[in-house]
Order: C-alpha cells, then structure tokens, then sequence
C-alpha cells in the first residue's frame, strides 16, 4: 500500500512560517553579544571622553581647546588608536546594527507602547549618529587643515563649522540624537546582559540612564555655545604657532 | 434595544492557496457576548450582513476560558485571546484576522506548531522517566514556589511571539514564551539538571540573542507573566554559560 501513495505536499510544515529555535547552530550570539558589547566599550566610552572631558575644554577657550587637541594627538600609536579604539568599533556597531534594524519588523503602529517606540528610536538614531558622524570625521579630521599637526588652529576650525547654519544644526541634531542611542544603549545593555534583572529595577535604572542622557546633551550643548561666544580665532596654519608656546617638541604628522 | 446590532469584519481564506478577503457580518447584540459567542452565533447564521450564505468561519478555540490559549487572533488589529475579548469593549465593527505571524490554515485558523518545535528544542520539560522509581523530587521552598508560578501560568497562546517585532522569518527568534519556560525548568530544582543544555541551546541562531528589547511580549501577554523579566534573568545565565564554556570546554 504504502508504495502506491503518491507524494504528497506535508500538510503545514513549518517551512512557510518562522523556523524554530537552531540550538547550537550559527554565530549570531557571539556577533550580537559583541555589537551590544561594542556599544558601550570602546564606542560608548569614546563618547564619553570625546564630549565630557575634550569637548567641555572648549569651556575653558581656545587655548585649553588647543592644548587638548594636542595632548590627543600626541598620544603614542595614534593612528592605530583610532583605527581600532574608535572607527573599526563603530564602523561595525552601525553596519551590524542596520542588519538588525533590517531584519526587525517594527510595529509601533499596531502596538504603540513605550518600550516600542523606544525600540524604533535606538534605530533611527542610531542611523541619524552614524550619518552624522561619518560626516563629522571627514569634516574635522580629514579635510581642510590636519589638526594633528596643527592643535592650535582647532578652535578657529570647529568656529568656522558653526558658521555654516545648517552645519550647527547638524551638529546639534548628531549630538542629541548620538547621547539618546548612547544613554538608552546602556539602559538597553543592563536588561540584555541580565544586570537589572527586576522590573522595578530596570525602571530606576531607566532614570539614571535619562540623566545620563541629559548630562552629556546639557555639556554637549555647553561646549558648542563656547565657540558661538567666543571671538572668531585663526583656523589656518599660523594659528598652529600661535598657542604652542614651547615650540611642538615632537609633533606627531600624520600624512593622511 | 432591539435595534442594536453587532457590526464585524472578517478576514476570509479558504485554504492557504488561495488570496484572503474580507466579509461583512452583523447580529443582534445581546449582553455579555465575546468574539467567541460571536463566532458561534455567525456560524448559526452562516450568512453575511447582505444576507449571502457562505461557510461558518473556522477559528481554533477551547476552553472558553483563557486558559488553553487556542483562540488568540488579531482583534482590531491586536493579538488577544477571542474568548477573554468582551464585544462591548470593542470598536465597531469589529475586524477579526488570523494572527499575522503564523502559517496560515483557514480563515483564523493558523499553525502555530513552531512554539512547540521550540519548546523541544530547548527541554522544556523535566525527564523523570527512568528504569526504576527516582523518588519524590526535592522539596521546595514557598518562595521559590512563589518565583516559579507565574511562568508555569504560560498557556501557549503566541501572542508574545505575534506582536515581537523581531519575530520574523528574518530572525527565527524563538520569542518570549520559550525562553520563559527555560527559566521554570531551570528553577525547578530537578529540571535545573538539564540548565545547561536549555541555556546553550538558546544561543543558538534565533536564540535569546535576537531580542530587541521592546517589551512588547510583557504588555501583551494575557497571563501577565513577567516576560521580560524572565528574559534579562536567562540572558544573564546564558552568558555565564558561554563564558563558563569558553574556559572549560
């Protein structure tokens, strides 16, 4: 008998729906354990020290700005510190996270609860960041004058990308959107990797991670009035041997 | 009274091959019904709101009494359990879908047999089988009794699976109701034997890894089980098992 049965379609076989769970199958948990890793160290503490210590100099003006600038570039392996502390992490943060933000159905429409539209947010800021950033990098640090070289001509060099009103807007909408994706990150990082386990827990931490968000836009925001308020400084090359009083006594040039 | 009507929209699909549409019903109210009553009554009926016959709408359903978690479908646009949605609750006409999530197997009814797959591969069960008699279990503390319950209260329904945004075809990611069902076993004081085996599983593709994180699972689920709880809880065990395996395997 059984050799007469035709074949047959398997009646509803889970191949046209969601396939089930692949236990011990594929690398997907070490790549997202890594991206939501790569978050907050070294992107995230990059973050950190890009907008609360170096940026907040520019309060101190041009000259403290300067000299940040300066002690930045003289760190040893520069290059080889942003090549891999900064760039490769974010470049794989953003081009990972819009593989998740594609593979994801976002239904905010149908179900428009908090945690959802918090959910849609870190995506689109996320990408508003990256867009910016990508722009950022190339405007600062590789176009126009190479500010390694040149500390000195770094305040005038970031007045004279506020100069440009869409170009402040832009750093103002990157700076904002940047600190949310980071602060709600963190918050996002704790419930994921299993450290604020309760839910109350999770909503106090919610709190500490808005102040957070708060504190770096609040300083962010500081720091970019410092250059509107300060007079206009040189942004060329002679603007390099105005602040460095003892001449650059080993002046990292990177040929870029 | 007489005059008040119920007022529905109905997805149709004969059979997964053919194009779904939508038909126009309406009934007399009466007190105190649910989608389900509903659904009984147009199958009675068996006639849309233009008076044309057509077929009773097949749906799943069984216990009338939200605890077998077979009714769920999309009720105005929401996954809920049909028998547990009260009509005069609800915005009029009522639009009734199957789930969107799941494979289709006639109009409300779909396959929802990948929550079962998953629950497989993951153990979610506690072997006491055995050659001879094992004896009772270990005794257990009220409080540790306490922390169990609320998973144990999972009725299978897919809704925490059909409103997760990274639920997909894209994903394959095992949803909330499983990986709640890992934390009741590994909490069990027998099935915690097998805790191992659970959390490694779910770091496979599709795993607990794929969770975004948008807490929709916990807002939805009509059992109110802590969901996203139990998955920070198990994402914590899973990496301190990945990092135990990392040295010692």
């Amino acid at each position: 008998m059984a050799s007469r049965v035709s074949p047959q379609p398997e009646t509803h076989t889970i191949a046209a729906g969601v396939a089930p769970l692949r236990a011990g199958q594929g690398h997907s948990f070490l790549l997202r354990r890594l991206h939501s890793l790569s978050g907050i160290v070294p992107v995230g503490a990059f973050l950190v020290e890009h907008i609360l210590v170096s940026n907040a100099t520019a309060m101190n003006g041009p000259e403290a700005y300067a000299n940040q600038v300066k002690f930045l570039a003289s760190l040893p392996m520069v290059l080889f510190l942003e090549a891999f502390g900064i760039w490769l992490p974010i470049l794989f943060h953003a081009l990972y996270g819009f593989y998740i933000w594609y593979r994801g159905d976002g239904n905010t429409i149908s179900y428009p609860w908090q945690g959802n539209w918090m959910y849609t947010l870190q995506r689109w800021t996320g990408l508003i960041a990256f867009a910016y950033i990508g722009w950022h990098v190339w405007h600062l640090r590789f176009a126009g004058i190479d500010l390694h070289a040149h500390p000195g001509a770094s305040f005038g060099k970031v007045q004279s990308e506020f100069a440009v009103a869409w170009q402040l807007a832009f750093y103002v909408v990157g700076l904002l959107a940047a600190s949310w994706h980071f602060a709600y990150g963190i918050w996002l990082f704790c419930a994921k990797w299993g450290i604020t386990v309760g839910e109350r827990a999770r909503q106090r931490f919610l709190v500490v991670c808005m102040v957070i968000f708060f504190t770096i836009s609040a300083v962010g925001l500081l720091s970019i009035r410092s250059f509107l308020t300060t007079p206009r400084q040189p942004a060329d090359a002679s603007a390099g041997e105005l602040h460095a009083k003892p001449a650059p006594p080993t002046a990292p040039v990177d040929k870029k | 009274m007489a005059d008040k009507t119920i007022q529905l929209k109905i997805k149709r699909q004969p059979n997964p091959e053919v194009a779904a549409y939508w038909e126009d019903f309406e009934l007399p109210w009466r007190p105190n019904m649910n989608v389900i009553s509903v659904l009984m009554e147009l199958a009675m009926l068996a006639k849309t709101k233009d008076g044309k016959p057509t077929t009773p709408i097949t749906y799943d359903s069984n216990c009338l009494e939200e605890v077998c978690g077979s009714c769920a479908m999309l009720i105005n646009g929401k996954a809920h359990m049909a028998c547990s949605a009260l009509i005069d609750d609800l915005e009029q006409p009522i639009k009734l879908e199957p789930l969107s999530k799941f494979p289709i197997v006639r109009d409300l009814a779909v396959d929802r047999k990948v929550l079962f797959e998953n629950l497989k591969r993951v153990k979610a069960w506690i072997p006491i089988d055995g050659t001879y008699d094992l004896g009772p279990g270990p005794r257990q503390s009220e409080a540790q009794q306490n922390e169990e319950y609320p998973y144990s209260r999972c009725i299978s329904c897919t809704c925490c699976m059909e409103v997760c945004p990274q639920f997909n075809e894209d994903t394959g990611f095992v949803g909330a109701a499983t990986i709640a069902q890992v934390l009741l076993f590994n909490l069990n004081p027998t099935g915690q034997m097998q805790a191992p085996e659970r959390l490694r599983a779910l770091m496979g593709d599709g795993g607990i890894h794929e969770c975004g994180y948008a807490q929709n699972c916990v807002e939805i689920c009509p059992k109110d089980i802590p969901l996203t709880k139990a998955i920070a809880t198990v994402g914590r065990a899973v990496v301190g098992q990945a990092v135990k395996d990392l040295f010692t395997t």
